[in-house]
């Protein structure tokens, strides 16, 4: 197990500023020993920038609109760190979840549990 | 049902402990005069009109729009026809909430999103088509501008086009929202006048329609927006006074309108009607008496006709699931029917895909069907307060108030509401409630049908959101482009000019507003003006 303190970047795509879930999910992974850094609502280059310069080991996205307005960030972050993990929640609905997940996205939609979400986190930066 | 170990207490939503059964012991002495007062008498917890729904039924109210102006001019249509008692215009966010034209980075960079939350409307033209025959003398129509800064456009470009249209203004009847709860707290953006500003533009407003628009409900405090962020019922109410308190003090300070009138103008507010429905209840009726206490404890207004507070509601969104969506038409019909039983004027069923997308039209007649159902078949609505007099519900009524006045207090004594929204701590009581709430799901402790238990699903129906039209963000550009190239250019530039300065200055932005509207001038300019001279709020939280 890798001791080595995880930092994971969390961002809203789109311009809605509904805050509930994404900050219920910050506070489950800081909890959890996770170091949190949040940039709230982010242009894909905004996310990309974040992505590199903090060195993070897991992106957050927080998906609140158009499917294609979160595939274009993945891709994005996917092309200037192709190794780096990311993971999903918001209102997505199914056909638009199948395709986050046709790029390797894991999806946590409403209803998700934080220790599932908490979980992924543990996985995909390889602290379990 | 679980069984609950007989030493756990059991409380409702607002942390109050609920006994197994009441009895007329139970009900505060402070309470007891008004359990036999009748409905139409004050202090009006059991409604304001003896006859109820029997004279006046709840309007059938739902939030709509995407899209292109023209789609959503079909929604309503569509909503109107089959049988909504009044409608909603909504804004495209990303443009509205910020006050940015499409052609703004942020937008464009989003530029798939538009469209998807309401129509995009950048200047009266689009306002037109939108408004295009709908029954804006003879129904009750929701402008838009829920969101502060942007409220003054909203509006202005529906009275705008009402005149065009050949519309007297003094007799149309509808509602703003400019809703701080949404705003400042619900709902934050990235670019927002501050606080200060958003209460002047509020006062501006409710001066504004008194001279010019008295059938018009100015601004509206909508306390869903706290509640869905995570206040409790009693700080949902607390909130909502506070709120109101803010409006009032800033009307009597300015001196230009009467108390009463103003206490008139902002008189008309929402609730969330959220899933445990007696409390649900209780919290209409305890917002009634309390607004009557308000007024005459701190204004001293006695006038019965003011004391009528008129409530909007909406289904709890929060409520609506993602898993297993067709549940969420016996959430919308059982936490409508609480509202109902609480006696409010107007109704709005969140759509059963509520947790995946905006309604779909399917989503939306069900929202219909649900309240048609509810005033047509199940004769809830024939005697007015239907609850009144039950030893639980006035005893709950009674507990709800006392609480909501100690939330009302907590926030006066730390410089009051807009205070408490500068500061974080409305956010901090909210976020700490949200991750509560949402242990409580987590361990089980708090059942949610087809989430936590009861996972298996057999529907033969697909359900997968609704995204709307994919040309908003298209049409929407060449729009805009064909007003910066058509209109009256001088015209629009001196309109424009003429808002600045009354921004400036302390004077009543709408008339300049109203000119700047009819002029032609764009959503992003005026945005462009406020960033100007008002700045930025300094939001306290982190999204």
């Amino acid at each position: 197990m890798d001791n080595a303190q995880k930092r994971i970047l969390m961002a809203k795509t789109g311009l809605d500023g509904h805050w509930r879930g994404p900050t219920i999910v910050a506070r489950a992974l800081r909890d959890a020993g996770f170091e949190v850094i949040m940039i709230g609502m982010a242009k894909t280059d905004d996310i990309v920038r974040s992505a590199i310069d903090e060195d993070v080991d897991l992106v957050g996205l927080n998906v609140g609109g158009h499917i294609d307005v979160a595939i274009r960030a993945i891709e994005n972050v996917q092309k200037a760190r192709p190794d780096l993990p990311i993971f999903a929640g918001g209102t997505i609905p199914p056909y638009a979840a199948k395709q986050l997940e046709a790029l390797g996205v894991e999806v946590y939609p409403p209803g998700s549990q934080l220790t599932d979400i908490v979980d992924a986190a543990e996985r995909l930066t390889g602290r379990t | 049902m679980t069984q609950n170990p007989t030493d756990k207490p059991v409380t409702c939503t607002s942390g109050i402990e609920l006994k197994p059964f009441y009895t007329a012991a139970d009900i505060p002495e402070q309470h007891r005069p008004h359990v036999n007062v009748a409905p139409g008498e004050a202090p009006y917890h059991r409604g304001f009109h003896p006859s109820g729904y029997r004279s006046k039924p709840w309007r059938i109210f739902q939030l709509s729009g995407f899209g292109k102006p023209e789609d959503e001019n079909e929604r309503i249509k569509f909503l109107l026809k089959n049988g909504e008692t009044g409608f909603i215009m909504e804004h495209d966010r990303n443009t509205a909430d910020h006050c940015y034209n499409v052609n703004h980075p942020d937008v464009v960079a989003r530029r798939e999103d538009v469209g998807l939350s309401g129509a995009v409307m950048q200047s009266v033209r689009d306002t037109a088509i939108c408004m295009d025959g709908l029954p804006v003398d003879t129904s009750f129509g929701h402008a838009g501008g829920a969101v502060v800064q942007h409220a003054p456009f909203a509006l202005a470009a529906y009275w705008t086009v009402a005149k065009q249209r050949g519309f007297d203004l003094s007799t149309i009847s509808g509602t703003g929202q400019s809703d701080f709860n949404l705003t400042y707290l619900g709902c934050v953006t990235k670019e927002q006048i501050p606080t200060q500003a958003g209460l002047r533009f509020n006062a501006d407003i409710m001066e504004f329609c008194h001279q010019h628009l008295p059938r018009w409900v100015p601004v509206s405090i909508a306390g869903y927006n706290a509640a869905d962020t995570g206040l409790t019922p009693d700080q949902e109410l607390g909130v909502l006074f506070a709120n109101a308190v803010e409006y009032l003090d800033e009307i009597q300070r300015r001196g230009n309108m009467s108390l009463v009138e103003a206490a008139r103008g902002c008189g008309g507010v929402s609730f969330r009607a959220s899933i445990h429905i007696i409390e649900e209840a209780c919290k209409m009726r305890a917002a009634r008496l309390m607004w009557n206490q308000l007024l005459r404890e701190r204004y001293n207004i006695t006038d019965p006709k003011v004391g009528n507070l008129r409530i909007h509601c909406v289904t709890a969104g929060s409520k609506m699931t993602y898993q297993q969506p067709l549940n969420n038409i016996v959430r919308g019909t059982v936490m409508a029917l609480g509202a109902i039983l609480g006696g409010v004027q107007s109704l709005g069923v969140s759509g059963y895909d509520e947790a995946l997308s905006i309604p779909s039209e399917h989503a939306h007649q069900m929202s219909l069907r649900i309240q048609q159902i509810l005033q047509e078949e199940t004769g809830i609505a024939d005697v007015t307060d239907p609850l009144g007099g039950s030893f639980y519900v006035e005893t709950l009524t009674a507990q709800l108030i006392e609480k909501a006045w100690a939330f009302f207090d907590a926030i006066q004594q730390q410089g009051g509401y807009l205070a408490t929204l500068d500061s974080g701590w409305l956010h901090a009581q909210a976020g700490e409630n949200q991750y509560q709430e949402f242990m409580k799901t987590e361990s089980g402790e708090q059942k949610v049908i087809g989430v936590n238990c009861f996972k298996d699903d057999e529907s033969p129906f697909n359900v997968d959101g609704f995204m709307g039209t994919d040309d908003a963000f298209d049409v929407a550009t060449e729009r805009l482009n064909d007003v910066l190239r058509t209109r009256h250019e001088h015209g629009a530039a001196r309109a424009l000019k003429q808002l600045e300065a009354d921004c400036r200055t302390d004077k009543n932005i709408m008339p300049a507003m109203m000119d700047a509207l009819a002029a032609e001038v764009t959503l992003g300019e005026i945005g462009d003006v406020y960033r100007d001279v008002f700045g930025n709020w300094n939001t306290p939280i982190q999204t």
